[in-house]
């Protein structure tokens, strides 16, 4: 389980996160909603390590993000993917798939470069395996960061607007291999604008407004004119993001 | 007129297995202080962008101190001056580790603004996926320098080959020092000194050649889309 308690994070004047509780559960497609600016992207740092909270904690399966020894064992069960891929230039896709596993998991690389073609296999780019990131679409490069964090095996996955650098049809590649993820059971916590999409893979739905999570929903009921579209704050966020 | 001697190279041959032999000195001070440069340079970069102030301040002034110094200074501190105080390591030895710690001060410095301008979401990328820190130094930091600073180290290594020669200065007789022996020996400067412009030029254009190529291999997924 992911949890976080009463976790605050400023940079300077400005608080970004004031407050966050929250919890994602094994098997559970989160998806957090937010307009631009309201700390989305902050609370998937914190949760991953790479920012340092000011308050609150955050823990993963138990293990405190905050504290040095246990990060490592918390990096061991989530695993990133990023909106701007940060694939590892001078490696290829193979390379950069099996390089954790090989560094950290100490799994043989042999071993770790077969299951790196395999995934990469599951994700239609056997045939671009070789290839170096400069050599790939957009959407394929966002395939391989797919592959790169589900190498490490994690528990749990941390998505941050994983889309939002690939047009349409990539969009839709890289969406179905998350659908296909959500079905065999794989955690996620989803940071998106693809409104729809979220619907259709997600348990549950959180929306973030400066700083503080407002809803916390199962999806149905986000979606509800009794539930989160009563709220006009919901109400107006999702007709904006409907129109754009 | 008649004033001028005939250019005769023929004269030069018995001297030729002499040169070869400076040839060859400077060859092996030149790739150890190669070797040399890079270490330290490396370390130094590393300290330098560090996180920890006082480390990276260390760096710092290490690096200005032998930017600002004239190498035949410093070369004559270390083989003239330290002795004094007890400290003689013999002059090849002397000229290589003052080779290579001036070259660590510049190599540093292409260093670390190679380090300075990978994308810090890669780094982030690998910090999360649970990498160690010397693991993304040795993996991911330096091939990514090296990638894409391959021509200002080569610069830097050239630099070093033609700063050799002034350890001629300190009686090793490296390619410099056996030239203006032959010169004084021979009474044919111009001569010995054709040669010593040519060997020069040649090593310099040969090295320069094997950096394009490394660069070239190293960037070999960049060069196909012609971005490179
Ligand atoms: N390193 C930083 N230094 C200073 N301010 C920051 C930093 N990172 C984020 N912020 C600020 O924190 C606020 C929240 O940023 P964050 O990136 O978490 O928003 P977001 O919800 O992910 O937005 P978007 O939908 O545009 O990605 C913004 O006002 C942003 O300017
Ligand atoms: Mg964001």
């Amino acid at each position: 389980m992911i949890s976080a308690r009463g976790v605050r994070k400023s940079f300077g004047a400005a608080t970004v996160l004031d407050g966050i509780d929250l919890d994602v559960h094994g098997g559970e497609v989160v998806s957090i909603l937010g307009s631009s600016g309201s700390g989305k992207s902050t609370l998937i740092r914190c949760m991953n390590g790479l920012e340092k909270l000011d308050g609150g904690r955050i823990t993963i399966d138990d293990f405190d993000v905050s504290r040095q020894k246990e990060l490592t064992e918390a990096r061991k069960r989530s695993a990133t993917v990023f909106q701007l891929f940060n694939l590892y230039p001078h490696m290829t896709a193979v390379q950069n798939v099996a390089l954790a596993p090989v560094e950290v998991l100490k799994t043989p690389r042999k071993q770790a470069e077969a299951e790196a073609r395999a995934l990469l296999d599951s994700v239609g780019l056997s045939a671009r395996a070789d290839a170096f990131p400069s050599q790939l679409s957009g959407g394929q490069r966002q395939r391989v960061g797919i592959c790169r964090a589900l190498a490490m095996k994690p528990r749990y996955l941390l998505l941050d607007e994983i889309t939002s650098a690939l047009d349409p049809e990539m969009t839709a590649d890289v969406l179905g291999i998350l659908a296909k993820l959500a079905r065999e059971g794989t955690t996620m916590v989803f940071v998106t604008h693809e409104i729809e999409f979220a619907r259709t893979i997600s348990s549950r739905i959180v929306f973030l407004d400066k700083g503080q999570l407002v809803v916390d929903l199962p999806t149905a009921e986000f979606f509800a004119a009794d539930g989160g579209l009563a709220m006009p704050r919901i109400a107006q966020f999702l007709s904006k993001m409907r129109k754009d | 007129m008649g004033c001028c001697l005939a250019f005769d190279l023929t004269i030069l041959t018995p001297h030729i297995p002499f040169l070869l032999k400076g040839a060859v000195l400077t060859a092996e001070a030149c790739v150890l202080a190669l070797a040399g440069s890079l270490c330290i340079g490396m370390i130094v970069a590393a300290l330098v962008t560090s996180a920890s102030p006082v480390l990276s301040r260390i760096a710092y002034v290490y690096v200005d101190i032998f930017r600002s110094i004239p190498f035949i200074v410093q070369l004559f501190f270390f083989f003239y001056g330290l002795p004094e105080i007890g400290i003689y390591v013999g002059a090849f030895t002397t000229g290589v580790i003052a080779l290579s710690i001036a070259g660590g001060a510049f190599t540093s410095d292409v260093i670390r603004s190679g380090i300075l301008s990978i994308d810090v979401g890669i780094l982030e990328a690998a910090e999360v996926s649970g990498l160690s820190k010397p693991v993304i130094f040795r993996k991911i930091v330096m091939p990514i320098v090296l990638r894409t600073s391959v021509r200002p180290l080569g610069s830097v290594f050239i630099n070093l080959i033609l700063t050799s020669s002034i350890l001629s200065t300190i009686t090793l007789n490296e390619l410099t020092g056996s030239a203006k022996i032959v010169a004084s020996d021979t009474f044919r400067p111009f001569e010995i000194y054709v040669i010593l412009l040519v060997a020069y030029a040649s090593l310099t254009y040969l090295v320069s050649l094997g950096i394009g190529a490394l660069h070239r291999y190293l960037n070999r997924d960049l060069m196909t889309a012609g971005v490179a």
